[in-house]
Order: structure tokens, then C-alpha cells, then sequence
């Protein structure tokens, strides 16, 4: 089956009790159970010159299910409150669903008794180091999460922090996650890092320049972010249902919710 | 990974145009990680029918060079060129023929029907099963990063050049996340009367 | 001493001569008369439905057969032998082609797949050949011979689209009508006729055929030339047409379907053959 398919959900079943115990041939009985779960789904993030945006889907699937059509991935950290008014980081969780929100919480605790005890909010690039550490410290039962961070730095740019499930991080311009991630970082690369393209007669070869990568304004990054989930909602299955999209800039955080194709 | 579809790496895509189709691939041949090869094109011409092959590179060679005898015995036979569409039935009956030992292909035909003039492409399974779309076609293990790419990039009726541009761009940044594939690209633009191909650097890495 | 040449098949006669298919082309002409006419717009092949008794029922009895949905063939010599080839025919239409190609042989692709089978019974073992010949006329889609010839006289219209060359030979379309002998021979004709009155048919069709026949002038043609011929009454039940002409689209047994033409090879009721008996 796996031979043909070219379809890693075809490649054999990855939900959580999905093992029936197995008699064995001594008469005692093997139980196991897998603690992890694909709940598809995809994020995106991108910073600008003086915002970030992040945007995931909000379908929540296992297998061939959907389970919701409306399952928030991106979330407002740090704010003094539960209303998260004055929050002042993003944070985007794709994978296992359950994982991506006790890692939401508990970041989010941690950046609240940061900004109580300090008095002050937490910089991203302080709260891209301190999650990193949080994810680490299960680094041999992992949260099955990939995790984006965004903010506006010291300098009031745009911050995007991309995480692997162990935490290891690094700052980009821009960075897809989950399930669709495969189709739209090559988009990304293309149209916000205008990879492969160049200048017209400017040389041959090596001489040929590349074009001038300038930070895109906010609303051609919106189009943008919504081209590529209406392409990835196209070709994924898990992927669709609701676009949720969250704006951080100076004057503080802006969130709306487009529909997404729910086939 | 041990995968026959994966183990040389290789991509492939077509597209249509208006009254033009085109199809492109990368060069990469590869042993998993190591990189055999900078130049192995998966594109291969008949007449004015083209066929592009990624998965198993032993199979690639096979099924084109199968596919020439194949095609060669239908033009002395019939004293005509063979039709993209006809040309589609035979990949497809071929393939089928290996029901239960199949070749580690992903076939893409792309051609302009020799009658009508309209373009036509579509693509297979291992197995012979055609995927007839009127957009584009992709194959090879940068087919996720293709469809991205082609499904935010193209649009209908695009021309000739406009059509270059819009696959290269798609082959380029697709099997640049993709380990697997990439070392410079063939692009054949098929017009009527008229077929131009164009060898892209790309990265070399 | 003639008789050491004329057992085994795979044995030449000194003369040069395989005896056996001369004997089976003399089965041929000891049958009942066909014949064929090629028009502009499509073909017919008629034939004589011979009852050796006033008890047979003619309605059952069919000697004209769709091969493809575009092709169809008659024969003289012996039903039996015939039977077999419009067998191997329809099988060969679609395992040598339709399932390969998953579109019909055009004619000559057929034509040639059953001169092949009659050819291999003259070089086999243990067979004798076919007791018939046929006819076999079928319609081809591609470039129409008036158009070719009309872009090849230099005729150029702006716009239009013309063969470019590229596609090889021959693309060509239109009606198409073949000969195929018990030795595998096959001939392509404009008219022609097989059968005990071959050669009566053949000087008549000579005189009558012109360039530019359409259809129903060809039907016209048939009539007259099987009536100079024909030993009983002429009735649309003592003979069998079928044509080869436009699409019969209300033979497909679907309506609103997209794409779907009917097919272009189809045999003419008693009804319709008794309509062209009166206006003849």
C-alpha cells in the first residue's frame, strides 16, 4: 500500500490507541499505546518592516476526520490578563493539538509571571530563548508541536522565531509550519524573498543581480498570506475550513478570522 | 526513504498555456544523499509528443527507452506521428500491463493535439491511472513543493513567455526545499510549429 | 503429378503457385456477388441474401458486419469462413488497438490485422485458408482528401489550419475501402465487386462510377449494378446494405451526452432498402 500511495496518511495509522492488545503466543496480553496524534492543520508567519503577521488554519483533523472546523492554532501571549488585551507575542502551534495548547499555556504562565515580577513585558527575543528551553527540557518526550513565535524586537521590526518539536530555533524573515508546510515555504521563498528571480539584463551567469529584497507592505503580505493557504487548502486535505490571521504591530494586535473552503 | 519512488530524487512538471504547453524537469541523479549526477534529464521527445519520467532512475531509462520503440513502431506502422492523447492511452495500457510488478515511474505527457491544436497534458500513477487536468501536472519528490508552487503561480491562458517564466519560477523554488532534486533544469516550451528548450543553472546544490 | 503439390499447404508447386489458395479463391468466386462503392461522403457495400429454400427465414440471416463503430465488411466464399474473421476482427479491433490506444483501429490498421490472420493460414500447419474475400470499408478521422489536395494546389486561406507536415505521410481521412484475398493480399478501391459475378459487376461499375460520388448516388450505383446481377427478385429482404457514412448519432442509445458521436458504419433496414428499390 505505502509503495503506491505516496501519501504519508496512508503509510499506516498514527492515532493515539489506535493498537488493539495483541495476544501472545504465551497467553500474556501486550498492551501499548502511541501518546501522539497528527492533527494536520498548517501555520504561516511572516515579519515586515514594523509588524508580523501569523496565520493558521483552523481545521483540527485525526486521520480522515475532521474533528472541528474551528480550532484556533495562533495565540496571544503574555498579557496581564486572561483577555489578553495587552499581550505582546504571538505564538503559532501546529502538530499535535493537545501539545500545541499546554505548550500555549505554559508559556503564556511563564511570560505572566515574567511580567509581574519584572513589571515590564517579556522582549521576543527573550521569549524565543525561554521557549526553546521549555521545549528542550522534554527533549526525550517532546511536545509534537512546531511552534512559531512572533513579536516586534527592540527596534519595533518584525520577528518571526521558527521552532522544531526539540527546540531549536532560529529568527527568519518568514517560515510555513504543519501539514502544508511543504507547499508553501517554496511560495514563501519565492515572493517574499524573491529567490530565483533576478534583475532582467543585468549579465549572464554570475554577473546576472538578484532583485533587491525590500520588506513587503502589510497589505500585500495579507494577500499574500491568503494566496498561499487558499493553494495549500487546494492540494491538502487537512488543511481548510477557517483562515485565522493575527496582526502584531506597534499599536498592538489585530486578529480576524477569513473562511477558508471547508471540502 | 528506501522508497524506490525516492531513492534517485528528481523532478517533474508540465503546464498549460494558451495554444502552448510546456514542460520542465531538474537534472539531479542521485544515490539518497550523494549526488551521482548533475546532468540527467527526465524529459524525453517523440516525435511532438513529450514524456517526463521521475521515480526509479533504472526504470526511467526503461520505460523511455520503451516508450521510443513503442512510439517508432506506431509511426512506421500508421505513417503518422502519434497523438498526446493516443500517445496517453499507451503509457497508461503499458504501465497496467505491469499491474503486479510495476515501474517506479511518475509519467507526465504534455503535448498540443496535432488536429485541433489544443494543448493537452496529464499524468500517471505507477500503475497507469491518468490524471487528465486542464491546469498542470507535477511529479517527483518535490511534487508537495510543486503543487504549492503551481497552484499560487499559475493562471489560465497564460502565453508562451509568460508560461517560461511561471514554471521555471514554479521548478526553481520547489526542488530548492527539496533535498532530493534540483542541479539545473530542461524547459520545453511546445507552440504550434514550434518547440523551444531552455537549460536553466539553477542551484548548485 | 499435380496432385504431390496440392495436399500440403506449405508447399510450392514448381510452377511457383500455392494451389491450395488458388482453389480458395476459386471457392470465392463460386460465391454469391459483393460489392463496394466509395463516394466523397462515406461508402456502401451491398450484397445478394440468397435463400436455397422458400422456408428460410432472410431476416435472421446477416452477411453484412460492424467491426468497429466505423467499420464495417462483406464477403464471398464461405459463411462459415467468414463468421470466424469477423471474430478475429472485432477481437483484434480492440486487444491489437482499442485496449492499447483506447480508440479504434483506423481502417487500414484492421484491414492489415486481418490480412495478417488469412496470410498465416497459408504458411501454417495444420490449416487450410480462408474460403472467402472480403470487403472491408470503414471511414478514418483525419485531414479530408479534398482539403489536402485543396492546400497542397497552393489554395491558402488565411487562418485556416492546415496539415503541417509534421504528423508524417499520411493523415488521412475520410472513407476507405479494401479488398482482402484468401492469400492475405489486400487492394485499396474507389468500386469494386468479389463473387461469381465479379468481373459482370466490375465492367458495369466501371462504366457507372464517377469522381465525386456522394452517398446516395453510391447507394444508387449498388442497386443498379447488383440488379444486372441478382438471380431471385430484388427486395429489401433478398439484400443487404450497409453504409458508411456520417455519424448515426441516434444509434447511440444516449441523448446529451458530451463528446459522443454515433457510430458512422450501419446497415440500411428492409424498410430503408425497399425506399431506395422504388426511387431507383
Amino acid at each position: 500500500m505505502a509503495m503506491f500511495s505516496q501519501n504519508p496518511v496512508l503509510n499506516g495509522p498514527n492515532y493515539s490507541f489506535a493498537e488493539v492488545p495483541k495476544d501472545a503466543v504465551d497467553g500474556l496480553r501486550e498492551h501499548r499505546f502511541n501518546p501522539y496524534t497528527d492533527n494536520g492543520g498548517s501555520t504561516l508567519a511572516i515579519a515586515g518592516a514594523d509588524f508580523a503577521i501569523m496565520a493558521g488554519d483552523t481545521r483540527l483533523t485525526s486521520g480522515y476526520s475532521i474533528n472541528t472546523r474551528y480550532a484556533p492554532k495562533v495565540f496571544k501571549i503574555g498579557g496581564t490578563t486572561s483577555s489578553q488585551d495587552d499581550a505582546n507575542l504571538l505564538l503559532s502551534v501546529v502538530g499535535y493539538a493537545a501539545d500545541g495548547e499546554a505548550l500555549q499555556e505554559r508559556l503564556d504562565a511563564i511570560c505572566k509571571m515574567y511580567r509581574y515580577r519584572h513589571g515590564k513585558p517579556m522582549s521576543v527575543s527573550a521569549c524565543a530563548k525561554r521557549l526553546s528551553t521549555i521545549m528542550y527540557q522534554k527533549r526525550f518526550f517532546p511536545y509534537y508541536v512546531y511552534a512559531i513565535l512572533g513579536g516586534l524586537d527592540e527596534d519595533g521590526r518584525g520577528a518571526v522565531y521558527s521552532y522544531d518539536p526539540v527546540g531549536s530555533f532560529e529568527r527568519e524573515q518568514c517560515r510555513a509550519g504543519g501539514a502544508a508546510a511543504s507547499l508553501i515555504m517554496p511560495f514563501l521563498d519565492n515572493q517574499v524573498n524573491f529567490k530565483n528571480q533576478y534583475v532582467p539584463g543585468t549579465g549572464v551567469g554570475h554577473e546576472l543581480k538578484e532583485r533587491e529584497r525590500l520588506p513587503l507592505p502589510r497589505n500585500e503580505v495579507e494577500v499574500l498570506v491568503k494566496d498561499a493557504f487558499d493553494s495549500a487548502v487546494e492540494r491538502h486535505i487537512e488543511v481548510g475550513d477557517g483562515l485565522q490571521i493575527m496582526i502584531i504591530t506597534k499599536d498592538g494586535i489585530e486578529e480576524k478570522v477569513l473562511p477558508l473552503k471547508r471540502d | 526513504m528506501s522508497s524506490p519512488f525516492s531513492i534517485n530524487g528528481g523532478a517533474c512538471v508540465a503546464m498549460v498555456g494558451k495554444d502552448c504547453v510546456a514542460i520542465a524537469c531538474d537534472l539531479r541523479l542521485g544515490l539518497q544523499a550523494l549526488t551521482v549526477s548533475n546532468n540527467f534529464p527526465k524529459i524525453f521527445q517523440y516525435g511532438d509528443v513529450f514524456l517526463g519520467l521521475t521515480g526509479l532512475a533504472t526504470d526511467v531509462s526503461t520505460v523511455s527507452d520503451l516508450f521510443r520503440y513503442k512510439v517508432n513502431m506506431y509511426r512506421l506502422r500508421e505513417e503518422r506521428n502519434i497523438a498526446p492523447s493516443t500517445f496517453a492511452n499507451l503509457v497508461s495500457s503499458s504501465l497496467y500491463e505491469r499491474r503486479f510488478g510495476p515501474y517506479f515511474v511518475s509519467p507526465v505527457v504534455a503535448g498540443l493535439d496535432p488536429k485541433s491544436g489544443r494543448p493537452f497534458i496529464c499524468g500517471f500513477d505507477s500503475i497507469g491511472c491518468i490524471d487528465f487536468a486542464k491546469d498542470f501536472i507535477v511529479s517527483g519528490t518535490a511534487s508537495e513543493q510543486l503543487f504549492g508552487m503551481c497552484e499560487s503561480l499559475w493562471e489560465p491562458d497564460l502565453g508562451p513567455d509568460d508560461l517560461f517564466e511561471t514554471i521555471s519560477q514554479a521548478l526553481l523554488s520547489a526542488v530548492d526545499r527539496d533535498a532530493l532534486s534540483g542541479w539545473g533544469a530542461h524547459v520545453y516550451i511546445v507552440e504550434k510549429d514550434k518547440v523551444t528548450k531552455r537549460l536553466l543553472k539553477g542551484r548548485q546544490d | 503429378m499435380a496432385d504431390r503439390y496440392s495436399f500440403s499447404l506449405t508447399t510450392f508447386s514448381p510452377s511457383g503457385k500455392l494451389v491450395q489458395i488458388e482453389y480458395a479463391l476459386n471457392a470465392v468466386n463460386q460465391g454469391v456477388t459483393a460489392l463496394g462503392i466509395k463516394a466523397t461522403n462515406g461508402i456502401v457495400l451491398a450484397t445478394e441474401k440468397k435463400s436455397s429454400s422458400p422456408l428460410s427465414d432472410p431476416s435472421s440471416l446477416s452477411k453484412i458486419s460492424l467491426i468497429t463503430p466505423n467499420i464495417g465488411m462483406v464477403y464471398a466464399g464461405m459463411g462459415p469462413d467468414y463468421r470466424v474473421l469477423v471474430d478475429r476482427a472485432r477481437k483484434v479491433s480492440h486487444t491489437g488497438y482499442k485496449r492499447i490506444y483506447n480508440e479504434y483501429p483506423p481502417t487500414r490498421i484492421l484491414v492489415q490485422d486481418v490480412a495478417r490472420e488469412m496470410q498465416e493460414a497459408t504458411q501454417s500447419g495444420g490449416v487450410r485458408p480462408y474460403g472467402v474475400s472480403l470487403l472491408v470499408a470503414g471511414w478514418d478521422e483525419g485531414v479530408m482528401p479534398d482539403v489536402e489536395s485543396a492546400v497542397q494546389g497552393g489554395g491558402e486561406v488565411e487562418g485556416e489550419k492546415k496539415p503541417s507536415g509534421k504528423t508524417g505521410g499520411i493523415l488521412k481521412g475520410g472513407p476507405m475501402l479494401y479488398q482482402v484475398d484468401p492469400s492475405g493480399a489486400y487492394y485499396p478501391w474507389k468500386a469494386t465487386a468479389i463473387g461469381k459475378s465479379a468481373t459482370t459487376a466490375k465492367t458495369f461499375l466501371e462504366k457507372r462510377y464517377t469522381e465525386g460520388l456522394e452517398l446516395e448516388d453510391a447507394v444508387h450505383i449498388a442497386l443498379l449494378t447488383l440488379k444486372e446481377t441478382i438471380e431471385g427478385e430484388m427486395n429489401g429482404d433478398s439484400i443487404e446494405i450497409g453504409i458508411v457514412g456520417p455519424p448515426a448519432d441516434h444509434l447511440l442509445g444516449v441523448e446529451g451526452v458530451h463528446g459522443a458521436t454515433g457510430p458512422r458504419f450501419r446497415k440500411l433496414s428492409p424498410q430503408e432498402i425497399e425506399d431506395y428499390l422504388t426511387n431507383l
